[in-house]
């Protein structure tokens, strides 16, 4: 059943890739996050909060900008030299296309987070870990593409992210233990998800080596709703950060791994599967506590 | 022609050489070399050169499976053993 989203209320489109949620699509998608947080509480992962920036210093040592240049968002601010600032003020500011006459601008050192756990890297780097550490956080994600649809793919979306960082057998057992937590709850709730290996979306795929070392070496699992929807992912990325951000674990590059969800995404799935109306979904989405008295949540 | 043991050797003695940080002696033939990233993926494109070059084979890279390059055992089933049951196709 295809689903028609501007039927359903308390969904909002923006053009420009961005989406309005209020009521129940609201009310579901903080369900939806409360349930991978539980999940992350599950391994005892410690919670956090990080600001909507991040260095572009720290993410041009992933080499972020020469294998993703398509996907970059920056936040850009005005010269602030008076006179720069008056001549702005005092000049049309928008144009007839809407498009903003910036003038001078300020130097750009941060871009807007384009996934959750890079923050965790940057946080850890030049640590020593005594244990692996288990560590969760929920991010708005900034990503340009080359078209947007409501809750399928999004200019900004919410990403919870589960993330271990320790030795490599720990952070593939990790790993194993999520895939099979998640295929527990997707069989018992009778939401279909196949599991595919993928790539991350490199620019110019076919001259980037990393782009060959993950279709050799698969690192990415995706979840995948519809035959095309990824709604998650489950991520091993070796000791590729542990050598970039110099964590260590038992003396050596630490390795890492996540489980990254996008809850807007996990959302469609749910009203695509299941219906717009919570009182027809099945009982195992109450016993889960994502369904039952959605209208009354806060 | 190379016996299956200088083979081996010779991608031993790659390996070790391109990664800088691995001794002989802690390379076996079963170590993953992508997954550790002993071999980074920035080198993958010269060590499918170093294969060309010594078995004699064109690599297409769009038909490289999964698993192909895990470690000196499976590079050596994939694109040295097989000549044991004909040639393959011959380097333009």
């Amino acid at each position: 059943m295809a689903l028609d989203l501007k039927k359903l209320d308390g969904i909002g489109w923006q053009e420009n890739g961005q989406a309005v949620l209020s009521g129940m699509a609201l009310a579901m998608l903080r369900r939806l996050d409360r349930l991978f947080l539980l999940w992350a509480g599950e391994c005892g992962a410690e919670e956090y909060r990080f600001p909507t920036f991040i260095e572009a210093g720290q993410l041009h040592k992933l080499d972020y900008f020469r294998s993703f240049p398509h996907l970059v968002t920056f936040p850009v601010a005005l010269d602030t030299s008076p006179e720069h600032l008056k001549e702005f003020s005092r000049s049309a500011v928008i144009d007839e296309a809407g498009v903003v006459q910036l003038g001078k601008c300020a130097p750009v050192r941060e871009v807007l987070t384009p996934a959750a756990c890079y923050h965790f890297y940057v946080l850890f780097q030049g640590t020593e870990l005594k244990t692996a550490r288990n560590l969760t956080t929920v991010a708005t994600c900034f990503r340009r593409e080359a078209y947007y649809r409501p809750l399928e793919r999004q200019w900004n979306f919410t990403m919870r992210e589960i993330v271990r960082i320790g030795a490599a057998e720990e952070v593939k057992d990790f790993l194993a233990d999520y895939r099979a937590r998640i295929e527990r709850f997707l069989s018992d709730i009778g939401l279909p998800v196949a599991w595919e290996n993928a790539t991350d979306p490199f620019f110019d795929p076919s001259r980037n080596p990393k782009f060959l070392a993950q279709k050799l070496e698969p690192v990415k699992t995706e979840m995948v709703f519809g035959g095309a929807l990824a709604i998650g992912s489950i991520n091993f990325h070796r000791n590729f950060f542990g050598e970039t951000f110099d964590m260590r674990r038992n003396g050596e590059a630490a390795f890492s791994g996540c489980v990254a969800f996008g809850v807007e995404r996990w959302l469609y799935a749910f009203l695509s599967r299941f219906g717009p109306d919570e009182r027809s979904w099945p009982s195992a989405l109450r016993s889960h506590g994502i369904a039952g008295d959605l209208a009354n949540d806060k | 022609m190379m016996t299956e043991a200088e083979i081996r050797q010779k991608l031993r003695e790659w390996v070790v050489r391109q990664s800088g940080k691995i001794r002989p002696e802690e390379l076996a033939d079963d170590t993953a070399i992508i997954e550790k990233r002993i071999i980074k993926s920035v080198r993958i494109p010269d060590l499918i050169l170093f294969i060309e070059e010594h078995s004699g084979r064109t690599i297409d890279v769009e038909q490289l499976k999964p698993g192909v390059f895990r470690n000196i055992d499976t590079i050596y089933r994939n694109f040295f053993a097989v000549k044991a049951h004909g040639p393959g196709p011959e380097k333009a």
